[in-house]
């Protein structure tokens, strides 16, 4: 059986047709979910087995990215995610997501309510849209398995991407493994903080993390955005094998099928 | 109960990029450096809760104590003590602090987004909430020189102001204002113009008419009467100008608008479903789906509040697409802007105008904050420049939609329909946005027409759209239309034109309280939409905009009484006949007489150096790469893009138009590209206007497109229309139904916008110059067979396709840059252009084309170095021996091609039927090689060429 996604939404969320598209493309059975259905006891998060944040604007991204949407949650719905992850079950959070998991206290410590990294306005002061390199980092994550060590392009949309945190949780982060994706050079492959290579002057070019279990996922560029051969800037010169972006959802309606 | 403040402001150690990008503006754009560091704070405040609630909001919601600190009810920002200025202040505090907040009234979006998570987090009894931004000026900075500052970038006086105290309410009251009944059966000529005269904007005609009406029904009207009248009956709405008899140079000549209409008509193209009707021109796609685009220009509110014009024009387009048939989902989005160049000496900026810098800045701003919350990908435009914009710029924005085709004609309500307002509530918004944007711009504009812009809040849009598709898709929708200018007034009284309406406006939601009824009525409070659905559907409508946070009220219902029926609790306050509204306007005669320009006859020598031409081509505004804006704007949501903006290897090389693919998993598509030139325009309107239509239709055929597949939309910009004016309109609109007529592209939709003229106090004019926009879309039956500009391969063969004559240089970038002048502008051959665009899709198709791009401003050469800089290639060219090779290389005809192609026989073969010439080969070296016969003329390095191309937006916008 197809395992069940919840695609969350509210008011401002952009990114769910697209989100949508590419865990039904790699087998996923999506919903739309509005957030109100779950306050309202309409729908449960219990019902699914796979939970995708999308990108956009929720609620303006007034105050911080993400903030009103995190309150939310944390607020009133704070028990039905935090059994959801304890079930084990894959979340992921894409740009406007990632903001939520990491606003909420989800990533990169576990702990709802709880905020210990953020995502700050990029260091350029104003939005970014383009297509960026990222190193996959070896990890737990249950999204990238099998992709490590490889060099993916991804398209990054944000004005409040810089990933930061105090000294003591970086380096937590990093001698757990949970970085996932840093912004790369295109020609070495390797860690940058040049700009625009690192779009917003992220702390070790850190582009996603995963929680220490490796089912929760945050990250800001967008891999729904290539899940097609015509969705790269450059499909005309060449080939880039399979779209970078179907691994990563394949990967997580995979674990549903095999553990839950 | 007192006001609590918090303010928060990043820690000492963490970076302050907006107080950064300000600090680079002020030192590159108002030259001051006497300040070593800005530091921002946002400034929050609450009415109605205690000082421990405000804490808590503080630590859970406003600030994150990660990278940042709060205060509550103290200073953040530490500020020296008041001496005057000069001196070196201490390193940890400020020589000046400035808050700047929205003026009370202006609604700010944030206010609602607090409001909503302090609910969420328990708190009751916040009764108002408020957000703004505090600066503190590190260094040696004058009070002159932030008074400076103020008036320059911080503080737009329209909508924001300084704030010096903190103030004692944030609620707003007021008691409503009762009706007035204007007495305008007693008033003379003088006295009706009098009363026209800065807010209704109608003639002597047109208020002699209204005087008629009322003096035969035996009493004087209401406000809201006279209103209704003035908004329904303003330029903007109801197209005079293109709707008078035309008597030019003498002779008699059908209006405008019957002549475009009528093209459409004789060009009977089949994929069109609806056209000039409704919100939107609509064009059937594949698998019974459909596609709709609008373009829309919003010059006026624009001019005097660029960052709210500019959004409230994005939002306005998108309601556009949204109340399109019985509702259309928003796939794109596109804008092409005019102004001064940003680099306009300031005292040449007319009194009562905003330095085109800081409009170029904050119209990018409004669109991309627009756009980009809303999750629309703002991917094709253009920015062209020139002196005569400084009085006000041009601001033109397009949406495009799709829907199913079964949905694609308007709806008509009937009776015992319910009358329905979503979304967005009622303020004192854009009162007069219809009638203000009829007039022209003066010197006065900015005091009187404050009212006329706000700011826009896309989530409320983006909700309300959600709400609406889902509506749509349920059948609860009879019809629907957005409210733009005009308000209320102009969508209800549009709606019930054919049967009638009746109105309770007490019912409407109000954003406060106060508002005189016709201020409700004709309110232009953006992020609202009218909708006509059964009784019997109305609870399901009620709840799908409940459950999407959607506000939505019955504010009536319509009848058949053939009446404009408006009520505010018993009180009739308008009772009008539809026949006398929407149609009692007299017709207008125009006049229009030919003047003649005489231009000298000047050409330029060859020059000596290359070198500097071809950079001064690369660099001049209208060629430059425009990437840093189009980097601020999310291209690539909906994840539709087959084609981006920008591409090729460095991403960075411009692509004609854009391909999109919208329905995920499905290869068909569609296509978006548009095509202006204001000093073509300017220098002949009838050529002017067909390079523009042709330049629209190559940018498409460029990329792929089959020209059968295309259709047009045209925004007419132009000055007052005097009898000189007017004449150039018609030529325009002649260019438009020949382009029309020889190609078989319709005109589906168009719009026009009559008042780029500018008064100053002394009686002087300036005359904006006069822009015809033509978009071209259309659907495309594979996306993969579409094809980029970047060069794909060394040793493959440069081919020049099209017609032209090199020796038509008038209004080129060329003749601008060398002081040269011609009278002497690109006339498009019409015969030739649709076989050449035919021989362009044909050879798309069968995949021939490795790289296409059209030739425009810059000419061959720019159009050369694009596709290398993408390709990361170099060329060789040939230049025939009987041409001049400053023309050669720099003409601006539109509707040519330069194509890569395998090598030279395919390219004769391609193009045997259409003029072409074998124009070199590309390679992998880094420049660009010019011969002529045997002698080479010149080779420039590509580099140098890109430099000069990126360098003049990227000063404007920083990295």
């Amino acid at each position: 059986m197809k395992p069940r996604v919840c695609i969350l939404r509210t008011d401002g969320t952009n990114c769910d047709l697209e989100t949508y598209y590419a865990f039904d493309k790699a087998g996923g059975q999506c919903e739309m979910v509005h957030v109100n259905q779950l306050r309202s006891g309409a729908k449960r998060l219990a019902e699914y087995q796979i939970l995708a944040i999308p990108g956009g604007f929720s609620y303006g991204d007034d105050i911080h990215s993400g903030k009103i949407l995190s309150v939310e949650l944390t607020s009133l719905l704070k028990d039905q995610l935090s059994s959801f992850v304890a079930a084990g079950k894959p979340v992921i959070g894409i740009c406007n997501g990632f903001q939520v998991l990491v606003r909420t206290g989800l990533l990169p410590r576990s702990e709802l309510g709880t905020i210990s990294a953020t995502l700050m306005h990029n260091d350029s002061g104003h939005f970014e849209c383009r297509w960026v390199n990222l190193v996959i980092e070896e990890s737990p994550c249950i999204f990238t398995r099998g992709l490590e060590g490889t060099v993916v392009q991804y398209q990054v949309a944000h004005g409040e991407g810089k990933f930061y945190t105090g000294a003591e949780t970086l380096d937590g982060i990093e001698s757990n493994g949970q970085v996932v994706f840093r912004y790369a050079d295109p020609v070495a492959g390797k860690p940058t903080a040049v700009y625009p290579l690192n779009p917003n002057g992220s702390l070790n070019a850190i582009a996603g993390i995963c929680d220490s279990t490796g089912r929760v996922l945050g990250l800001m560029p967008h891999p729904e955005r290539y899940v097609e051969t015509y969705h790269h800037p450059n499909w005309r010169r060449g080939h880039f094998g399979e779209p970078h972006g179907i691994p990563l959802f394949r990967n997580a309606v995979d674990f549903a099928m095999k553990n839950l | 109960m007192s006001i609590q403040e918090v303010r928060v402001t990043n820690l000492p150690h963490v970076n302050d990029p907006r107080g950064e990008s300000l600090l680079h503006t002020i030192k590159t754009f108002l030259g001051i450096h006497s300040i070593d560091r800005i530091a921002t704070a946002r400034v929050y405040r609450f009415e109605g809760i205690s000082a421990t609630e405000a804490e808590l909001l503080a630590q859970s919601l406003l600030a994150e104590n990660i990278f940042q600190r709060y205060t509550l009810n103290e200073p953040i920002i530490e500020v020296r003590g008041h001496t005057s200025g000069g001196g070196i202040s201490p390193i940890n505090e400020a020589a000046v602090l400035v808050e700047v907040a929205y003026k009370p009234g202006v609604m700010n979006p944030e206010a609602g987004s607090i409001m909503k998570a302090a609910a969420d987090l328990g708190i009751s009894g916040l009764l108002a909430a408020d957000a703004s931004t505090e600066y503190g000026f590190f260094g040696t900075v004058t009070a002159a020189e932030v008074a400076e500052i103020n008036t320059r970038l911080l503080v737009n006086e329209t909508v924001e102001r300084v704030v010096k105290d903190r103030p004692l309410t944030l609620v707003i009251s007021g008691e409503t204002a009762d009706t007035r009944i204007i007495p305008i059966r007693a008033m003379d000529d003088d006295a009706l113009m009098e009363l026209s005269k800065d807010s209704l904007f109608l003639n002597l005609d047109e208020m002699l008419a209204i005087k008629s009406y009322f003096t035969e029904l035996g009493r004087d009207p209401t406000d809201c009467e006279v209103e209704t009248l003035a908004q329904t009956w303003s330029e903007h709405c109801v197209h005079k100008t293109f709707k008078a008899q035309l008597i030019v140079d003498g002779k008699p000549k059908k209006p405008l608008l019957k002549r475009l209409q009528q093209a459409t008509v004789d060009a009977a193209h089949p994929l069109v479903l609806s056209a000039f009707v409704d919100n939107s021109g609509v064009v059937a796609l594949y698998d019974d789906l459909a596609i709709c685009g609008k373009v829309e220009t919003h010059n006026s509110p624009s001019a005097i509040e660029p960052y709210g014009g500019a959004m409230t024009g994005s939002g306005g387009v998108f309601r556009d697409i949204m109340g399109t048939g019985k509702g259309a989902r928003v796939v794109a989005s596109t804008d092409m802007f005019c102004f001064a160049p940003p680099g306009l000496p300031t005292d040449e900026v007319p009194e009562g105008c905003l330095h085109p810098r800081y409009l170029l800045q904050r119209v990018v701003a409004g669109v991309r904050d627009y756009g980009n919350r809303m999750g629309i990908p703002t991917n094709n435009g253009s920015l062209h420049f020139h002196h005569d914009f400084r009085a006000k710029p041009t601001i033109i924005v397009g949406a495009y939609g799709i829907m199913p085709a079964e949905d694609a004609q308007m709806g008509q309500p009937r009776q015992g329909d319910i009358a329905v307002a979503v979304g967005g509530r009622t303020g004192r918004d854009g009162i007069h946005g219809a009638t203000f944007s009829s007039g022209e711009m003066t010197h006065r504009t900015m005091d009187v027409n404050a009212s006329a812009v706000q700011i826009g809040h896309a989530i409320e849009e983006k909700r309300m759209s959600d709400a609406l598709l889902k509506a749509r898709d349920e059948k609860l929708i009879r019809a629907l239309t957005d409210c733009g200018a005009g308000g209320f007034a102009s969508a209800f009284g549009e709606m019930g034109e054919h049967g009638g309406v009746k109105i309770h406006l007490d019912q409407a939601p109000v954003k406060y309280p106060g508002l005189a009824p016709w201020e409700i009525w004709l309110s232009e409070s953006q992020e609202r939409m009218a909708l006509a659905v059964t009784p019997e559907n109305l609870p399901r409508v009620l709840a799908i905009c409940a459950e999407h946070n959607v506000e939505a009220t019955a504010v009536g219902e319509f009848t058949d009484t053939g009446r404009l029926e408006v009520y505010y609790e018993q009180n009739q306050i308008c009772e009008l006949d539809m026949e006398f509204l929407h149609n009692g306007l007299p017709q207008r005669t125009m006049t229009a007489v030919k003047k003649q320009k005489p231009v000298q006859e000047d050409d330029p020598s060859a020059p000596d150096d290359w070198i500097q031409a071809c950079t001064g081509i690369m660099a001049h505004l209208n060629v430059c790469s425009k990437e840093p804006i189009v980097r601020v704007y999310d291209h690539g949501v909906q994840v539709s893009s087959a084609l981006p903006p920008f591409g090729g290897l460095p991403g960075n090389a411009p692509n004609d138009g854009v391909v999109l693919a919208p329905v995920p998993g499905k290869k068909y598509g569609m296509l978006i590209a548009h095509g202006m030139n204001p000093v073509l325009n300017l220098a002949d309107p009838y050529y002017g206007s067909l390079w523009a239509a042709a330049e629209a239709v190559s940018n498409a055929v460029a990329t792929g497109a089959n020209p059968a597949d295309l259709v047009l939309i045209d925004n007419f910009i132009w000055p007052y229309p005097d009898e000189e004016s007017l004449h150039d309109l018609d030529q325009a609109v002649d260019a438009c139904t020949d382009f029309v007529n020889a190609t078989g592209m319709p005109f589906i939709s168009g719009k026009d916008s009559l008042s780029s003229t500018y008064r100053a106090r002394d009686g002087a004019v300036i005359k904006i110059p006069p822009v015809l926009c033509v978009s071209c879309f259309g659907r495309v039956g594979d996306v993969t067979a579409t094809v980029s500009s970047d060069i794909k391969r060394p040793g493959s063969t440069l081919v020049l396709v099209g017609q032209r004559d090199i020796n038509q240089m008038g209004g080129s970038t060329y003749f601008e840059i060398t002081g040269a002048s011609s009278s002497r502008v690109p006339q498009i051959d019409l015969p030739t252009l649709p076989r050449v665009f035919s021989a362009i899709h044909q050879a798309c198709q069968k995949g021939e084309v490795l790289a296409c791009h059209d030739i425009s401003e810059g000419g061959l050469l720019a159009a050369l170095a694009e596709m290398c800089f993408g390709g990361q290639a170099g060329a060789e060219i040939n230049i025939p021996a009987d041409n001049r090779a400053d023309y050669f290389l720099f003409n601006e005809t539109a509707g040519c091609f330069l194509v890569e192609v395998a090598n030279p026989d395919t390219a004769r073969e391609l193009f045997a039927g259409v003029p072409h010439l074998v124009l070199g080969r590309t390679n992998d070296s880094p420049n660009i090689s010019v011969q002529q016969g045997a002698n080479k003329i010149f080779a420039v390095d590509t580099e140098i060429l890109f430099e000069a191309w990126r360098k003049p937006m990227q000063e404007v916008f920083g990295a």
